[in-house]
């Protein structure tokens, strides 16, 4: 049991990470990751949303019947999202972000990622194998968000998390690094390097 | 228990939803103070970037309490004015018009009813005015600032709801749209628009200086978003020409040496 719990949490942040193995949630992570900061909100709020989407579900999973079940799940995981929005425009710290970040927030109910392991996994396991699954799901976007977000952030603007890191030296802000095509780029590179690591990834 | 019964399945998805919506009004309406303040520093914070006191990101940096505090020692008066420049009504120095507001103001303005338009003079002579109107996915609203003469564009903000990101959300985005604006001239007497948004902007001398001063270049994959613009400032604009056209008077030898180079 122990060794599944940890496979249940491992799996998806390396093996079997939602972005660069099962190629979801592409939409958003070049939308996102234009700064460190905006990526780190929108990995946390995904895995806010999967985590606590997916253990709700699974406490009622024995009870919501079967030919609504999409439907209940959308209206817990639309439920979940709009807490999260609420949320973040409710403190100043973040009131600014959930503005620059505006349609994704909203659009993590789209994310394939949240339903997907709700459908896959939630329904059919108890509520706490269902939970760690649920965030570990997250954090595995949430890592690829931040990786490509550094790159982008380093690249671009010549920051990180806002502070001058290249531009007192001279560096000029590339930006191509800014627009969404760079971020694909990048997410292509990021799935070589995983698949020269990760032979069985390979296809014949 | 049978799940897949008919009645179970109606009285089972009824009450997730009425639950989950008690609980969203519940949220909504206890956070509702807060993200009300939050959205009043914006205002406050856009209405400031427009007049040139600071860039949006500084506002953002020094926090709600000091954004608050800079426009109190900076406003001098604000006030209301109907589409015929008489001051009808004094603001409280502490109120902004929220987007929302605007928008009640923006149905009055464009129907037959009596709008109220509010007007923001800060201590160094600058006037800001709001504009607002539909863009394609929502509404786009922003602030514009005019020198004293009433004519001049200090600068402007604009902000939206829902516009395309890294197309129309570029009035909002990009600060060099919004420098555009900076040092054009209002044409407050003519019947045509007061401005224009379009492709390529201002016909150019062949030393490059603007021949049209009421000119925009539109954002380029964004024609939705910049008429929608182009509409919001011409309404409101047009609404708050008789208000300005009246102070324009103490300057008119500047107005008459403009035409005669331009010819």
């Amino acid at each position: 049991m122990n060794a599944k719990l940890k496979e249940t949490i491992l799996n998806p942040i390396f093996k079997g990470n939602p972005i660069t193995v099962l190629v979801l949630g592409i939409c958003s992570s070049l939308a996102v990751t234009v700064t460190l900061k905006g990526a780190l909100v929108m990995a946390l709020s995904v895995i806010v949303v999967c985590g606590i989407s997916s253990l709700i579900l699974s406490m009622l999973r024995n009870t919501i019947p079967g030919r609504v079940r999409i439907i209940v799940q959308l209206v817990v995981v639309a439920m979940m999202v709009i807490l999260v929005d609420q949320i973040l425009k409710s403190f100043e710290a973040t009131y600014a972000i959930d503005k620059q970040l505006s349609v994704y927030i909203g659009l993590i109910i789209t994310n394939c990622i949240v339903m997907g392991r709700i459908e896959a996994f939630a329904l059919g396991n108890k509520p706490w194998p269902s939970f760690l699954d649920g965030v570990s799901n997250g954090a595995g976007y949430g890592l690829i968000l931040l990786i490509v977000a550094f790159f982008r952030e380093l690249l671009g603007s010549g920051t990180l998390f806002g502070v001058d890191v290249l531009n007192w030296m001279g560096y000029v802000p590339n930006n191509l690094v800014i627009l969404p095509p760079f971020a694909l780029i990048l997410l292509g590179c990021i799935v070589w390097v995983q698949r020269s690591i990760q032979k069985d990834l390979q296809e014949k | 228990m049978n799940t897949n019964n008919n009645i179970y399945t109606v009285v089972y998805t009824s009450v997730i939803v009425v639950v989950v919506a008690a609980l969203l009004a519940f949220v909504s309406q206890s956070l509702k103070s807060r993200q009300q303040a939050n959205e009043k520093a914006d205002t406050i914070s856009q209405m400031l970037t427009a007049a040139g006191f600071g860039t949006k990101a500084e506002f953002q940096k020094i926090g709600n309490a000091a954004v608050l505090d800079k426009y109190a020692q900076e406003i001098a008066e604000a006030f209301i004015v109907n589409p015929e420049g008489e001051k009808v009504a004094d603001l409280p120095l502490d109120e902004v018009y929220s987007p929302s507001q605007l928008k009640a103001q923006n149905y009055k303005l464009k129907g037959s009813d009596v709008p109220e338009l509010p007007v923001f003079v800060f201590k160094n002579g600058l006037t800001v005015v709001p504009v607002y109107g539909a863009g394609l996915w929502g509404p786009v609203w922003g602030y514009v600032a005019f020198e004293e003469d009433g004519v001049t564009i200090k600068g402007a903000y604009f902000d939206h709801e829902s516009e395309t990101a890294g197309l129309g959300a570029r009035i909002k985005d990009d600060p060099a749209f919004q420098a555009e604006f900076q040092g054009e001239n209002a044409d407050w007497e003519a019947d045509v628009k007061v401005f224009e948004i379009v492709k390529g902007g201002s016909p150019k001398n062949a030393d490059g200086s603007e021949i049209m001063d009421n000119r925009i270049d539109a954002i380029t994959g964004a024609t939705m978003t910049s008429i929608g613009l182009e509409n919001a400032i011409q309404t409101w604009l047009k609404g708050y020409s008789k208000y300005f056209s009246s102070k324009e008077q103490p300057a008119p030898a500047e107005e008459a040496a403009e035409e005669v180079t331009e010819e």
